[in-house]
């Protein structure tokens, strides 16, 4: 007759213990009193004795299984009996780790603790390997007793287990929580520092901190227009081999060309349209940086849709002029201020802000001369404007005069194109802008 | 010689922290130009008490007929009060000298100049220590009142020493101080005017408490000139003003009692760099100054004037430079005024949290309603207020005048300390019968 082994109780607390090694194995015969297997508790180890004679017929659990009092161990009987019945409730090949509570582990410290003991603060420890072997049922009470969250405490139990000697451990060693603090710190919710201002580093309620402030320091969440440009740029930066090349252009047509446009009572034109226009001309002879890099394949697209950065209230917004090369200058223009506009007041649709092939970005009027911007990916190329310096230029005649530039930036993602190709890009630019602006 | 710590001043931030540094195994010294133990127990605190109870137990003795007791011959033999005063003084100086020589401490009698780069010299030796702590202390203020150059006219110091009993004593300036000395010498029937200039006394005082104060004294035969300002000492009288007009009081022994003065001068702070000004050196909560290893503790800081704030301050540096983390809390100090009836006070009153912003639910109860005050206090009147901070019900202060109440305020200490609630401090057992009980009923009557 298959006679079920049960682990025994060792004393009225103890409610489970660990079977830290299996001394017998399937198919082994053993007479009663024969030692199956060694199982400890929080506070010694002990043999397990079978209670039968027979042949081991299962054996139901793993060396460090948790083990509850008066579960089903092992199976001791004759060959071909069946042990299924035996199989205890809950009982699969699952590690230590998931622990068979017997009883619901004790609420959070209530509010209505007796006689204003200080109580610890529920503070998370330092971070260990005691997550690994499992915390003890009774170290695991006294720990949701305080406050404490036991995987992060260390254990000194058979393979780092947590047991109720390092909870106690714990608590000891840690300044408490006035009464005031402890009530704050839950219906609050914030968070206790380490040591506190209090008698003997007691964490008083002024100690108790906003979780995740900074000392010295006001915070604020980071979301909306910050989040979006916080996640693109290091998305741009970890997934492209950017390098930026330096030019500039002398403004002097540049310059002309918006004088006449005034005399002949033509619509005024920033530089910034300028460029945006000489942009879109030389990507056209210049295909290769009017493209998407998308790890296995390029999209080179036919038409330039230019993206225009602008700078808000709210953060950097890129709304995105489409087939701007189907545009004459005035037409970019328009569209750059319409656009920029409804950056500003918040009222650009989505629809605006994507799409882009290529993209502009102007800080010459905040006084930045180069800078490397940075890609708007999956585009391979973004242009960076710095502000008007006076550089001097070789005249034919071999004399030096001075001349207004103004500084372009180039920035590539050199796994879609590379340095010279850019770099002629750049130069197409440059003579545009430097000989026949605006057409 | 080098030390790992000194001391300049063996008051009671001076010694405490000498005995405290020696015992965490520094080698310590300590520099001391007058006598251990400082003001506090040559000039100050334990002459001053000292007194006070020998002028208790004359006025108990004399007032006892509601008890039943009535004496014939009653006599205050001022001498025999100073001659016991004197040998309680000589008897903690001695204890102090003793403590300082078990714990191995090296105790220089002279004026020590600090040089820069922690040096020290006295009695024309140079020394050297990793840490100084600077904690001279404090003397009485000279305001400029023609006059105060007469030997009728005496400081807290001064007072200390008069072994007769004067005619009439005039008190000019009615702080703690004031308030002690109108209370001892009317308590032995000498007659007392009070001269302030505030509207009220002990302006740091919640003011209610002030005021009871001020006519329970007043019901021992002080008198008490409020909104006066001195103008004039004589040679047997004072002339003040009241805003309006001059008036004259008459007066054989003049205290001037206006407040004290941070000992800044003459330690050749001004070459060391050190923040520093007739208010006092400057200090954080650590008792650290702007320059490294040098540090100072009480009165000198100008930041508490009490005798247990400068033994704490002192506590605290030592815990610092032994590598503790240590600092001071100076909302949670407990002040006392040793008249009678006693004033014992820690934390807020309602106006200073609300200056900060705190909202606060407070509390009144007369000491009357308490069995053991009335049936040992039965002609005074005491007062118990306490104020807690809305919402979390913590306890922000506690304020009373009343019998020995100097003796209880530090229960409230502890609870202030350890930031208990209302709830919590309504669990706590008070044994009945005694005046203590006063701050748990109090809680009653929060609102």
């Amino acid at each position: 007759m298959a006679t079920p082994i049960i682990m025994p109780r060792q004393g009225q607390s103890v409610e489970s213990c660990i079977l830290t090694e299996w001394k017998v194995s399937v198919g082994d015969t053993v007479a009663e009193g024969d030692v199956l297997a060694v199982i400890e508790t929080d506070k010694a180890s002990f043999d397990l004795e079978s209670t039968a004679a027979g042949k081991i017929l299962a054996l139901f659990w793993e060396a460090d299984d948790d083990v509850p009092v008066l579960a089903n161990v092992a199976v001791v009987g004759e060959d071909g009996e069946d042990t299924d019945a035996f199989r205890p409730e809950g009982q699969a090949s699952a590690p230590v780790a998931a622990e068979p509570e017997s009883s619901a582990p004790a609420p959070a410290p209530a509010v209505s603790q007796a006689s204003g003991e200080p109580v610890v603060a529920p503070v998370a420890g330092p971070v260990s390997m005691g997550a690994s072997s499992g915390v003890s049922p009774r170290a695991r009470k006294l720990a949701m007793k305080h406050g404490l969250d036991p995987e992060t405490i260390q254990g000194s139990g058979p393979e780092g287990r947590v047991i109720e000697r390092d909870i106690e451990a714990t608590l000891e060693g840690r300044p408490r929580l006035s009464a005031t603090a402890r009530s704050r710190s839950l219906s609050e919710d914030l968070e206790a520092p380490a040591r506190g201002s209090g008698l003997g580093g007691m964490i008083l309620s002024k100690d108790l901190k906003v979780p995740g402030s900074v000392e010295g320091a006001e915070i604020s969440p980071v979301k909306g227009i910050r989040k979006v440009i916080a996640e693109r740029m290091i998305e741009s930066l970890q997934s492209t081999a950017q390098l930026t090349l330096h030019t500039s252009f002398e403004l002097t047509q540049a310059q002309v060309y918006r004088a006449q446009r005034l005399e002949a009572g033509q619509s005024k034109v920033s530089l910034n349209d300028i460029i945006a226009h000489g942009i879109v001309k030389a990507l056209q002879t210049h295909p290769e940086l009017n493209a998407h890099f998308l790890g296995n394949r390029i999209a080179t697209f036919e038409k330039v849709h230019l993206g225009v950065a602008v700078d808000t209230e709210r953060g950097l917004l890129v709304p995105v002029i489409k087939n701007a090369s189907d545009l004459s200058i005035e037409q970019i223009s328009a569209e750059v201020k319409k656009l920029a506009g409804a950056c500003r007041e918040g009222s650009i649709s989505p629809d605006n802000l994507s799409g882009g092939s290529f993209t502009l970005t102007n800080l010459g009027m905040l006084g930045v001369e180069n800078f490397t911007p940075v890609l708007n990916a999956p585009e391979v190329a973004i242009l960076g404007v710095g502000g008007i310096a006076l550089k001097p230029k070789r005249t034919e005649s071999g004399a030096i005069e001075y001349v207004d530039t103004l500084p372009l930036s180039l920035t590539i993602d050199h796994q879609g194109v590379d340095g010279a190709p850019a770099a002629r890009f750049l130069q197409t630019l440059v003579e545009n802008l430097e000989e026949n602006p605006g057409i | 010689m080098k030390y790992d710590f000194a001391v300049i001043g063996a008051g009671p931030a001076g010694y405490v922290a000498a005995k405290k540094a020696a015992g965490a195994g520094l080698k310590t010294l300590l520099v001391e130009k007058k006598k251990l133990g400082g003001v506090c127990l040559n000039e100050g605190c334990v002459p001053s008490k000292t007194l006070l109870q020998a002028a208790k137990t004359y006025h108990h003795a004399k007032h006892g007929s509601v008890f039943g007791v009535t004496v014939e011959g009653l006599n205050f033999d001022f001498p025999q009060a100073h001659s016991h005063k004197n040998g309680v003084m000589d008897k903690m100086r001695a204890g102090i000298a003793g403590l300082m020589k078990k714990y191995k401490i090296d105790v220089v009698d002279g004026e020590a100049i600090l040089k820069p780069n922690r040096k020290i010299e006295v009695n024309g030796e140079e020394h050297e220590a990793d840490n100084i702590l600077i904690c001279t202390g404090s003397s009485p203020a000279v305001p400029p009142i023609p006059g105060i150059e007469q030997e009728h006219v005496v400081d807290s110091t001064g007072i200390l020493e008069r072994e007769s009993l004067p005619h009439r004593l005039i008190v000019v300036g009615g702080g703690v101080i004031g308030c002690e000395f109108a209370c001892m010498f009317a308590s032995v029937d000498v007659p007392v005017t009070v001269l302030e200039a505030m509207p009220e006394i002990c302006p740091n005082l919640d003011g209610e408490i002030a005021g009871t104060l001020r006519k329970e004294l007043a019901k021992k035969g002080v008198d008490f000139q409020l909104g006066c300002k001195v103008e004039e000492i004589g040679a047997n009288s004072v002339q003040y003003s009241d805003g309006k007009e001059s008036r004259e009081i008459e007066g054989d022994l003049v205290l001037v009692a206006t407040g004290r003065r941070p000992n800044v001068t003459n330690l050749g702070l001004e070459d060391l760099g050190l923040e520093f000004s007739p208010h006092g050196i400057k200090v954080d909560d650590r008792g650290a100054t702007n320059v490294p290893g040098i540090w100072a503790a009480g009165d000198v800081t100008g930041q508490a004037w009490l005798a247990h704030a400068a033994s704490r301050m002192g506590e605290v540096v030592v815990n610092n430079i032994s590598g503790q983390t240590d600092q001071i809390r100076h909302d949670t100090m407990p002040a006392v005024v040793y008249t009678s009836p006693e004033v014992a006070v820690v934390g807020l009153t309602k106006e200073e949290a609300e200056e900060r912003g705190i909202k606060t639910r407070t509390g009144r109860i007369p000491m009357a309603i308490n069995a053991r005050y009335i049936a040992e206090n039965p002609e005074e009147a005491g007062l118990c207020k306490v104020v807690l901070e809305d919402g979390t019900n913590r306890l922000l202060g506690v304020h009373m005048v009343g019998g020995a109440c100097s003796e209880m305020i530090f229960g409230a200490t502890a609870m202030m300390e350890t930031e208990l609630r209302e709830e919590e401090i309504e669990e706590i057992v008070f044994p009945h019968p005694t005046t203590s009980e006063i701050m748990k009923d109090v809680f009653m009557a929060v609102r």
